[in-house]
């Protein structure tokens, strides 16, 4: 039996719901729709299950993830109750009930302590570069084993038992019974979706929008495998210094667009953003735009005399790596694609006999 | 300068049923009343329709006889083809008006004989069957219109003049210029009535794109006596339809177009059509699309039932939008509310149930001294519940579908209300409120 929840709505509006209890249920946003179908069909369920309170209905869904805010619906909704921003909610709530820690959820409703953190590591960067008597060789040789650091702590402490609390929300205590041989089918979609993202192009809305995102996290994926693997601040290859300068520009230039659309408010997504958001887009586009200063700056010879960008750049990177990434909007990125993941694999116990 | 007219006591701003009954009540009792149609005709929407529900009594039956009677009676002077614009009010009891009166270029002559029209070589689309089907630029606009008396389109018009040659009595007359009357009056009632929401302002339901969805007042000629193809077809290919959706809610209760309130009869005039569909096309199947069935009146939810067991389908669920096969049939993509699922359903007819919204044209009539309107456009009403006639203005009331949406029982009643309060006001004597 579930419970009814009214307060539910009051915690959701923190997280940039609004307007969603003036749904009278007609269905018009499910059916104009196109991600919507017999099987998943939404977003008006979940507008349901918001206004009830049904937290564990929506916890061990995958349709909140399913929904890529093309905006139709909240353009059309006769009660204007803003369907597209609730599931955008709903994802940013199950981005807070995935991560163990709790810290995601504290940092999405209370920006004071996202602005702590950030100076606190601000701080940090600076405090350490003192220590290191502002010597750009050793700051930058540890830069770059923090970044690898970084991401092997994040994964393995955060990241990857978040994953399995989502599964453990969807798959394990709905007692849906997957046989083992069904993962390992459904690996490959994953992997598509993962780096593809092509589910969006079922939206209605123009496809530059998926194009922008899809290079985006190919430039985005690709300077992380040249700054940690190729080495690119240090390397003297021409072809990687190039390949570098061409993924950090895709990313600055792209988020450049994502900031200056949110600021317009003229398309649906981009017209209501949560602090999140503004970080997510702001600190992206300033790593791709420090990290491209830098190598400019290192080929032309002028970093020894200007390490300040390069601590800045630090700072930066940081503060994505420790903030942003584990606890922020860029986990989107795997929540997105084991969601599709776990809902291939419910589709594929209903087809079997 | 132009001509004046004094002598009256009322001028009713619209010839609709609101209009002709708040006139009737007025003239009844002794006052001299002015009617003013912005239309070639008087009879407002009502003389174009079918049934009304729930007795399915016939429309056209109920309203000739009171457009005859307002036509004919000593009491009142009728200006069709006329707008108003202008009202001064001067003191209490002491308002004056300009009438602006079109030329129809024909004059009270015509005989209705109608040879014009079977002379006059221009086709355009005929407004009084909702584009169905054509008409002439020299016209009578419907059978039991009211003055019968032909109007030329000079827009359309080629100036050929080959309706003066075969008129056989004269009637035709190009010199006719646009008259101005300035009246003096006591007191207004304003029953201008309501528009029709445009569907094309939807695009997602096609309305405008695609042929076979037409608006319910197109389906609504389509079951008159006088229909424009003397049987049910759908306009793409002239089939016979047997399968045909109704889509509620199209331009109701709806904010993104800016009318969230219902129109209170879509829901019945569907349930209407549907039940003389079932007669008019005994093996179609009629679907109605819905998202709350408001059968509110007395007797609406036995006629509710009723088209039920005809064998109407209801399905809870607002059409989100609307897509043609090659066929020309319609795929309608819904949510089965019932079940929760994202469903489409292919129709080969679907008829938009347009909504009522505000007839706003009573905003730009008065001159010296503004009238309130309410939220949603229609005339104010500053003491809704205890005195529903009453406007922000003293001495001007209204009737009807000018207040909001209403049905045809309702508006007569609202005019009877109109017409009662506005007798109360000629009555007092100035120094009382």
């Amino acid at each position: 039996m579930s419970k009814i929840n009214p307060d539910f709505s009051t915690e959701l509006k923190k997280y940039g719901a609004i307007n969603f209890n003036a749904c009278y249920n007609c269905g018009n946003c499910t059916a104009v729709c196109s991600l919507s179908d017999e099987d998943n069909s939404f977003p008006r369920s979940m507008i349901r299950f918001s206004v009830l309170g049904l937290e564990s209905e929506i916890q061990s869904s995958v349709i909140p993830w399913l929904c890529y805010y093309c905006g139709e619906c909240s353009e059309t909704c006769p009660k204007q109750a803003n369907p597209g921003e609730l599931m955008m909610s709903l994802r940013r709530w199950l981005t807070t009930k995935y991560d163990w820690t709790g810290l995601s959820g504290l940092l999405y409703k209370f920006i004071q302590l996202s602005i702590i953190a950030f100076i606190l590591t601000a701080v940090g960067v600076i405090v350490f570069s003192v220590y290191e008597n502002f010597k750009l060789e050793n700051i930058m040789h540890y830069g770059h084993l923090f970044e690898m650091l970084a991401i092997g702590a994040v994964f393995s402490l955060i990241l990857i038992p978040n994953i399995i609390r989502m599964w453990w929300f969807i798959i394990l205590k709905p007692k849906v019974k997957v046989p083992i041989v069904y993962y390992f089918k459904g690996i490959w979609d994953l992997i598509v979706h993962m780096f593809t993202q092509k589910r969006t192009l079922g939206c209605d809305d123009n496809q530059f929008r998926w194009f922008e995102h899809f290079i985006l996290v190919g430039g985005y994926l690709a300077l992380l495998f040249t700054t940690i693997v190729l080495d690119w601040f240090g390397t003297e290859n021409l072809f990687i210094i190039v390949l570098g300068y061409v993924e950090s520009g895709i990313i600055f230039i792209v988020t450049f667009d994502f900031v200056l659309s949110r600021m317009k408010k003229k398309k649906e997504i981009s017209k209501f953003s949560q602090p999140s958001d503004w970080f997510f887009v702001i600190w992206l586009f300033l790593l791709g735009f420090t990290a491209f200063v830098v190598r400019v700056f290192i080929d032309t010879n002028l970093l020894e005399n200007n390490i300040w960008i390069y601590l800045f750049h630090l700072i930066i990177l940081v503060q994505w790596a420790l903030i942003i990434v584990p606890f922020g909007k860029w986990t989107h990125f795997l929540y997105r694609s084991f969601a599709m993941y776990f809902e291939k694999l419910q589709k594929d116990i209903k087809i079997s006999p | 300068m132009p001509e004046q007219k004094s002598g009256y006591d009322v001028l009713v701003i619209g010839g609709g049923i609101a209009g002709e009954e708040a006139a009737l009540n007025l003239a009844n009792i002794g006052y001299k009343v002015i009617l003013v149609e912005k239309d070639i005709s008087i009879g407002g929407k009502m003389i174009h329709l079918s049934k009304v529900f729930p007795t399915l009594d016939c429309a056209a039956c109920i309203t000739t006889p009171k457009v005859s009677e307002t036509a004919r009676h000593p009491n009142i002077s009728i200006f069709t083809n006329s707008e108003v614009k202008d009202i001064e009010k001067n003191s209490e009891k002491n308002f004056t008006a300009t009438l602006v009166e079109k030329p129809r270029y024909v004059t009270e002559d015509c005989t209705g004989c109608q040879i014009c029209e079977e002379k006059c070589p221009v086709v355009v689309n005929d407004q009084y069957q909702w584009d169905l089907v054509g008409r002439k630029a020299v016209y009578i606009p419907f059978s039991i219109a009211n003055p019968r008396i032909a109007v030329i389109d000079i827009e359309n018009c080629i100036l050929c003049g080959l309706c003066e040659k075969v008129c056989p009595a004269n009637a035709i007359d190009f010199t006719q210029e646009e008259k101005q009357t300035e009246i003096k009056i006591k007191s207004i009632i304003i029953a201008t009535g309501y528009d029709l929401f445009d569907p094309e302002l939807m695009p997602r339901y096609g309305f405008g794109k695609y042929k076979n969805v037409v608006t319910s007042m197109q389906m609504e000629r389509q079951l008159v006596p006088t229909r424009p193809y003397n049987a049910v077809l759908r306009p793409k290919d002239g089939k016979m339809p047997d399968n045909i959706a109704y889509v509620l809610c199209t331009g109701s209760r709806d904010e993104t177009i800016g009318n969230p309130i219902c129109s209170q009869v879509c829901c019945m005039y569907s349930v209407k059509q549907a039940q003389l569909l079932m007669g008019a096309l005994p093996m179609a199947d009629v679907t109605i699309y819905y998202i709350h069935v408001r059968a509110f009146g007395k007797g609406f939810c036995e006629f509710y039932q009723q088209s039920k067991g005809m064998g109407v389908e209801f399905i809870k669920g607002k059409v989100g939008t609307i897509k043609e096969n090659e066929n020309g049939n319609l795929v309608v993509r819904y949510e089965d509310i019932e079940e929760g699922k994202v469903k489409e359903a292919e129709h080969d007819l679907v008829v938009l149930s347009v909504g009522i919204l505000a007839n706003t044209d009573f905003t730009t009539m008065f001159k010296n001294i503004k009238i309130g309107q309410d939220n949603f456009n229609y005339v104010k009403q500053t003491d809704e519940l205890t005195n529903p006639a009453k406007t922000t203005i003293e001495g001007v009331f209204v009737a009807g579908t000018a207040s909001g949406p209403m049905d045809i029982p309702d508006s007569i009643l609202s005019a009877g209300a109109a017409s009662a309060e506005t007798a109360s006001y000629l009555r007092r004597t100035n120094n009382e409120k």
